[in-house]
């Protein structure tokens, strides 16, 4: 078998084509719809398109529904909740104000329970870059690149709860069992490069968000569209042929495997799941090199291992750094979608993420350093390579804090209410700052955002209208965006 | 038409007697092309189904002629001059324009709607609404005559599937192999491969009913239950975690499990099963209410009233859609917020069934079982025995120093579970319980005891005993954390008081008289969940009169409490003379045993199937969905398109004797009554679909939880009616009503059922997805019969049936839930998989990949993907490794050293089949060159082990 150079499941790959001919009113028509719908695409018509993804190779490139401004996207989600009023909103009032009760808001009761006073910002605010936008000391490094950031102040979240709230954030709904934003990317587009998973998550080297796998779960979508959880520390899970299986063994097994896999197609010829199963071996072999290759940072220069702070003393900003390059790596070689995950909820309020309720300030203390030289490398990094002309990058949050300390306490207590999310790279505005908060940061009052609205734009930049984009589950066409979601016009380039 | 220049001009002029004059003599107006298309374009967007503006709406013929609020009716027959409707599209009631602002009907339009009233305005009945085929009754089709021609079988399922291919001009295929045949059954029926022997006995068994003989037996396996439980427990998106972000663990939900599979083993009716899921502990069948409870709950809870009602809206929510989408294939769900966009089903409705659930919370409650009682008095015997050794050990507690402290005989260091507080005994009327320092957050007591100085002391703290409380606060809008729960009687976090305020509070008892007291017993939580909000800082005073406040006790003669340390004991031993000491050390050693004891007799006793609130509070519709807009009341009921009435049981009730129910009991009754009734068409039609899809990987209908106007038309309509008919009354004579074996056997011993596999070109042109049945559609098997059969091949299967199940992951009791995959698996994971716990969001690190659900929404069907990752994790994963080393073993063990006996053994272990020629040479040179285990490993992964033929 072998000596004839290629094996009946590769001819079977190559005739594809006659394969779909014959069978054109299966997966043919589908596609030929599909393209129909799409041409229709600029007018009004909102009928709902589900890509034409086939089971043989699910992961193949698809075209977006219109020009795309970037092919791929990198998302920074910073866990527990990181205080806009901290970082990136500046409100002068608030400092103004400090110590005296919010006007308005007698006795609120929020997530925890009742607030005390307003309360200033623990880090000074100072104009950055030639924008001059004010930011705080907490992310000196991330404030440096204020130039290239396009800031959405207004952004508004549906619940004050960590769990909802990242399943909104992470998938749109606030409920269990929705996909999630990289599993629709990866439904709609497919990827370039088949030897590495379409959509990775990487998770935080303390451990996963609270929701954790809902950030990168498929749901009702086919499974084959969620997200390769791994990062610089944990590789996929099984990736590695065991110790015990000598690479003679491993050979000699596949062959065996093809041999009878063959054999069985033979006696089926047509069923191309069958097919599909052979070659997603061949896949997995491709992707047990690829996926090491990607995790192996010996060709980069001291300079780049410098920059990110991969090897700082600091053992969990160093392993974060770790992340932060994967993630480059990741995007240089095709993958469609990354997600970094900043902090992780296993070490409790606060301790391991942004969740800053009682000692705000010592816990703060902690976290910058982590976030901050890190991303910040991988944005300048990117951008050196020229990879932000292609990569959206969006850095977001599952709600903001509250403008009050928690009655007793040195924290802020939840606020979906008004916070702040950024993006940079391709097809988003620089140096520009879209919508506002109340003059404490307390709710959003300017250009009022959504997630939906977030999700939606994510989508418009990658080409797909976010209204259309569909699956069918249980009676209704899903969408990521539900029946919501407005495109932000306004930060497109 | 012909009519409408005339028109135009009668419009136009607008004068009432010449309109009159006209449409009497026009030709006849025909409301479904003239009428309708003309309403749902300029009226129905306000006047329809998702808004009825003034109460109206013009897209049911009811409602229509019924007319709104105002002006009702706005249509009256035969006199268009009269109808508000036509006063208000023609202009002539100022301020009334309909369509409102810009855009006017156009004068023909006007004229076409005055002549059809003056007409008579003729509306169809059933013309405002083509009734949907789902909702329409079962009939049972007359069967097909053609099944007798060409078969020996006369099987309706044939007949009915014959016809469709005739239509297309296709045949059947021929009936599969043997071999082929005993698999089929085996996997679909069981979910586990047929042994070699199991194999060759169906092969040499020539007697005309050796299939059938072999259905009856499958069907009549324990390990039948198991594989189509697991089914049932996709569709009610079962999970054992609660999901959300602490994703904690339901210990006790098993039950529900062991229940579902024994209900698929007992051939339990199917009316009987679905009644008891949402009525079972009216019926007997107390565990089979975890299918309500069986959704995610998010557990962190918070003061904030609207996120507390958000989170109690999503539980009922899942509620009604699960029960509606599993029972009656309708996505009621969808009528949340607004009426149903596509099925008849106003959001008035959704409230109705959502008022029937109201009295449903999460939780567990005891399970009633046959040996409920014995348990029961055994516990009490223990609890007693408890309070006598307590009793006792308080004795040697020392007494509290509440004026000079000698520091040199500090009592223990306060803790979570239970102090005790000791003071002369002393005659008093009110005693106070004041918190000034705790380990964090706002201070909680789950319960104040205080016992009377008597012989056999009292509880006199109990609010039973008429002892009033009164405290400085408590926390806001909490269910859990209430005032009355500090002397309830009633321990632990769920019975609890909150302060609301962070690091104090206090709690007054007033009792109704002068009672002597002694002895104070308080924590934070008896049952040992929780350990934070501990009051370290505190003091017990007491009064006879109104400010005569003495205090009894404090924390000042403590040991100081060390946060973040293991509990500490409660009881000090320190300063206790040898044989106090002694007693107390055999006392302490007794009271271990006997909370042990009642730890695993209550523990077996609690599952998760939902506490009930016998008088539950109204139920509102609320506008958009928003639990923070209440609108009118809605009292329970079902869904008015099913013509069932909706009636509380009767008191001719049958067994259930409706007057001892609560109210909770009874509409839940009422509703199981209302899904189950006969003249309900959905429930039946839905049930045979599912089994079908299971058969054959398809249903009739493709979207098994949507039968309405957005899922899918049945393939074969007239089957599928015949099916549900034969299930709510079947025809043959040993069939009960509701059998579900019934239908099995209809399918399975159909030859439809047993034909070959293989692929056919005129078949896959014709129709590539096999969904007309011209073959039998192979598919890959499921992540469990994949997993149960590696254990079966490789002979470690365990299969001990019921109770708790294994974990697939590593231990961890994190606030915040970490689910890491175990790399290591012992002999307790080697259970079928269905025993494996489900952890929502989280499938198993193995065979999760193989598209098995995350429990987070429903999964009626799933989809079946082939992933680069299914093969890492069948190549590579421990347990592949460990089950291959298992299966080499096995091999050795069972067939000596002849290599070649070894491959046809697993061959016939794996492929229920023996090798042939070139199969064996290839295997040989494996094994001789590389080993038996990597032999192992590579037909496990073989396409032909996973797939079904």
């Amino acid at each position: 078998m072998k000596n004839e150079g290629i094996s009946n499941a590769g001819r079977w790959l190559l005739n594809r084509r006659d394969f779909l001919r014959h069978g054109g009113t299966g997966l043919g028509g589908i596609a030929l719809s599909c393209l129909l719908a799409e041409q229709k695409l600029i007018g009004a018509d909102k009928s709902p398109v589900r890509p034409a993804w086939s089971p043989e190779h699910p992961n193949a490139p698809r075209k977006p529904h219109f020009t795309a401004r970037a092919k791929n996207v990198v998302v920074i989600f910073c866990s527990g909740a990181c205080a806009h009023l901290e970082t990136w909103d500046y409100k002068p009032e608030l400092i103004k104000r400090h110590g005296q009760p919010m006007p308005g808001q007698d006795k609120l009761i929020t997530f925890q329970g009742e607030n005390g006073n307003l309360t200033r910002p623990h880090w000074e605010f100072k104009p950055r870059g030639k924008s001059g936008k004010m930011i705080s000391d907490l992310l000196p490094n991330l404030a440096g690149l204020a130039d290239d950031l396009c800031f959405i102040h207004s952004m508004t979240a549906k619940s004050n709860t960590h769990g909802p709230a990242e399943n909104q954030m992470g998938t749109g709904f606030v409920l269990d069992g929705f996909p999630s934003v990289g599993s629709w990317v990866s439904y709609a587009l497919g990827t370039e490069n088949q030897d590495l998973p379409v959509f990775v998550a990487i998770p935080d080297p303390r451990g996963v968000p609270q929701v954790g796998p809902n950030h990168w779960n498929a749901a009702f979508l086919p499974p084959v569209f969620q997200g390769t959880p791994f990062n610089a520390d944990k590789p996929i899970p099984n990736l590695e042929t065991p110790n015990s299986i000598s690479p003679g063994a491993e050979s000699g097994s596949r062959d065996f495997l093809r041999f009878l896999n063959d054999r069985h197609l033979a006696k089926h010829p047509g069923d191309s799941e069958l097919l599909a199963r052979i070659s997603s071996y061949e896949l997995a072999a491709k992707m047990q090199l690829s996926a090491a290759e990607v995790s192996e940072f010996s060709k980069e220069s001291k300079a780049t291992l410098e920059l990110y702070g991969v090897n700082d003393s600091n053992k969990l900003k160093a392993g974060f750094a770790k992340n932060c390059l994967l993630a480059r790596r990741l995007v240089e070689r095709g993958v469609r979608f990354v997600q970094l995950f900043n902090g992780a909820y296993a070490m409790g309020e606060g301790v391991g993420n942004w969740d800053g309720h009682k000692t705000l300030k010592e816990q703060y203390e902690v976290h910058a350093p982590i976030l901050d030289q890190p991303c910040a490398a991988l944005l300048k990094d990117m951008k050196a390579r020229g990879l932000m002309e292609e990569t959206l990058v969006v850095w977001v949050t599952e709600f903001g804090r509250m403008p009050t300390f928690q009655k007793g306490a040195n924290g802020r207590d939840h606020n979906p209410h008004g916070f702040t999310v950024w993006m940079t790279g391709a097809g988003v505005k620089k140096g520009f700052s879209h919508g506002a908060t109340d003059e404490f940061g307390y709710k959003a009052v300017d250009k009022i955002t959504t997630i939906y609205d977030l999700h939606a734009t994510i989508l418009h930049i990658l080409g797909i209208d976010h209204e259309r984009l569909s699956f069918y589950h249980n009676g209704i066409e899903r969408r990521l965006t539900d029946v919501h979601g407005k495109v932000i016009t306004d930060l497109l380039v | 038409m012909v009519l409408i220049p005339y028109l135009f001009a009668a419009a136009a002029w607008g004068q009432k007697n010449e309109s009159e004059k006209i449409s009497t003599s026009a030709v006849l107006i025909d409301f479904t092309t003239d009428i309708q298309p003309l309403l749902k374009d300029h009226c129905v967007k306000c006047h329809g189904a998702n808004k009825q503006k003034g109460g109206f709406r013009l897209d049911e013929k009811i409602a229509a002629l019924k007319g709104g609020e105002n002006h009702a009716p706005a249509i009256k027959p035969g006199n268009s001059a009269e109808s508000p409707l036509i006063q208000f599209v023609s202009g002539t009631v100022p301020d009334m324009k309909m369509p409102p602002e810009d855009s006017s009907l156009s004068p023909e339009q006007i004229g076409l709607l005055r002549s059809w009233i003056d007409q008579g305005a003729t509306w169809p009945d059933d013309g405002t609404r083509e009734i949907h085929w789902s909702l329409k009754p079962v009939s049972r089709p007359a069967v097909p005559s053609i099944a007798n021609r060409q078969s020996q079988r006369t099987n309706p399922v044939d007949a009915f599937i014959k016809e469709k291919l005739m239509e297309k001009k296709l045949k059947q295929s021929n009936e599969a192999d043997r071999r082929t045949l005993v698999r089929r059954l085996f996997f679909d029926l069981t979910g586990l491969p047929p042994t070699p022997e199991e194999v060759n006995a169906f092969e040499r068994n020539n007697s005309p009913d050796a299939y059938e003989k072999l259905v009856e037996k499958l069907l009549a396996s324990p390990r039948h239950g198991e594989r189509w439980a697991r089914h049932w427990l996709d569709v009610v998106r079962f999970a054992e975690t609660t999901g959300f972000e602490v994703n904690t663990p339901r210990a006790n939900a098993w039950p529900y499990r062991d229940y579902v599979i024994h209900s698929f083993n007992q051939d339990k009716p199917y009316d009987k099963f679905v009644m008891e899921q949402i009525a079972g502990d009216v019926l007997g069948e107390d565990a089979a209410t975890g299918f309500l409870v069986a959704g995610p709950e998010d557990l962190v809870k918070s003061p904030d009233p609207v996120l507390t009602s958000n989170q109690r809206a999503d539980e009922l929510h899942d509620m009604v859609s699960t029960t509606a989408s599993t029972m009656l294939g309708l996505t009621v769900g969808c009528a949340r917020c607004h009426n149903h966009k596509f099925d008849p089903i106003p959001q008035t409705d959704y409230f109705a069934m959502k008022a029937v659930f109201e009295g449903v919370r999460h939780g567990e409650r005891k399970l009633k079982t046959a040996d409920s009682e014995k348990r029961e008095q055994e516990l009490s015997r223990h609890r007693l025995r408890l309070a006598e050794i307590d009793a006792s050990i308080e004795e040697l507690e020392p007494l509290a120093q509440a004026a000079y402290i000698r520091t040199n005989e500090l009592r223990a260091p306060v803790n979570s579970r239970r102090n005790v507080e000791r003071f002369v005994p002393l005659p008093v009327k009110r005693l106070r319980f004041t918190i000034v320092e705790t380990t964090d957050a706002e201070p909680c007591l789950d319960e104040l005891e205080i016992y009377s100085a008597e012989e056999k002391p009292r509880n006199v703290a109990l609010s039973a005993v008429g002892t009033k409380a009164l405290a400085s606060g408590v926390y806001p809008n909490s269910d859990i954390h209430r005032l009355e729960h500090i002397n309830d009687g009633r321990h632990g976090n769920n019975r609890s008081w909150i302060s609301n305020e962070r690091g104090k509070g206090w709690v007054e008892l007033e009792f109704p008289d002068l009672v002597t007291v002694g002895r104070i017993i308080w924590g934070r939580d008896r049952e040992g969940k929780f350990s934070d909000r501990l009051a370290t800082g505190y003091r017990i005073e007491v009064a006879q009169g109104s400010n005569d406040w003495k205090t009894v006790a404090t924390s000042a003669d403590r040991q100081p409490h060390k946060p973040g340390a293991k509990e500490q004991a409660a009881v000090n031993i320190s300063g206790l003379k040898p044989e106090q000491a002694a007693q107390l050390t055999r006392l302490l050693a007794e009271r271990k045993e006997h909370e042990s004891r009642i730890a695993a007799l209550s523990r077996d006793s609690l599952f998760y199937g939902g506490i009930f609130t016998g008088s539950p509070g109204p139920t509102y519709r609320l506008h958009r969905g928003d639990p923070m807009q209440n609108r009118e009341i809605i009292s329970v009921g079902a869904l008015g398109v099913i013509p069932v009435k909706f009636e509380k049981p009767s008191p001719a009730g049958g067994v259930v004797i409706p007057e001892k129910l609560t109210e909770d009991q009874q509409s839940r009754l009422a509703l199981a009554n209302w899904i189950t009734d006969p003249a309900n068409p959905l429930m039946a039609r839905v049930m045979v679909n599912r089994l079908w899809q299971y058969h054959f990987g398809d249903g009739l209908v493709n979207t098994p939880s949507d039968f309405g106007a957005n899922g899918a038309r049945p393939t074969h309509p007239e089957l599928l009616d015949w099916l549900a008919a034969e299930f709510m009354a079947p025809t043959a004579k040993t069939a009960q009503p509701w059998s579900i074996k019934h239908i099995h056997r209809l399918i399975v011993n159909s030859t439809t059922y047993r034909q070959s596999s293989a692929m056919r070109k005129d078949g896959f042109d014709a129709d590539a997805g096999s969904r007309l049945l011209w073959r039998f559609p192979p598919r890959r098997l499921e992540a469990e019969p994949i997993r149960d059969a590696i254990l079966s091949v490789s002979g470690r299967l365990d299969l001990k049936m019921g109770g708790p199940g294994f974990s697939f992951f590593e231990p961890n009791d994190n606030y915040v839930r970490v689910y890491a995959a175990k790399k290591d698996f012992g002999p307790e994971t080697f259970r079928r998989m269905i025993y494996g716990t489900v952890v929502r969001q989280r499938p198993d690190g193995v065979f999760g990949v193989f598209d098995c659900p995350d429990g987070g929404q429903i999964a009626p069907k799933r989809t079946r993907s082939t992933t680069p990752l299914q093969a890492l994790n069948l190549l590579n994963s421990g347990f592949i490794m460990q089950q291959a080393t298992f299966f080499a073993g096995r091999l050795e063990k069972e067939t000596g050293s002849d290599v070649g006996g070894r491959i046809r053994r697993a061959f016939a272990l794996t492929f229920q089949r023996p090798p042939d020629r070139a199969e064996m040479q290839m295997a040989a040179k494996l094994i001789r060159e590389q080993g038996l285990t990597v032999f192992c490993r590579a037909l496990l992964n073989a396409n032909e082990f996973v797939y079904l033929f």
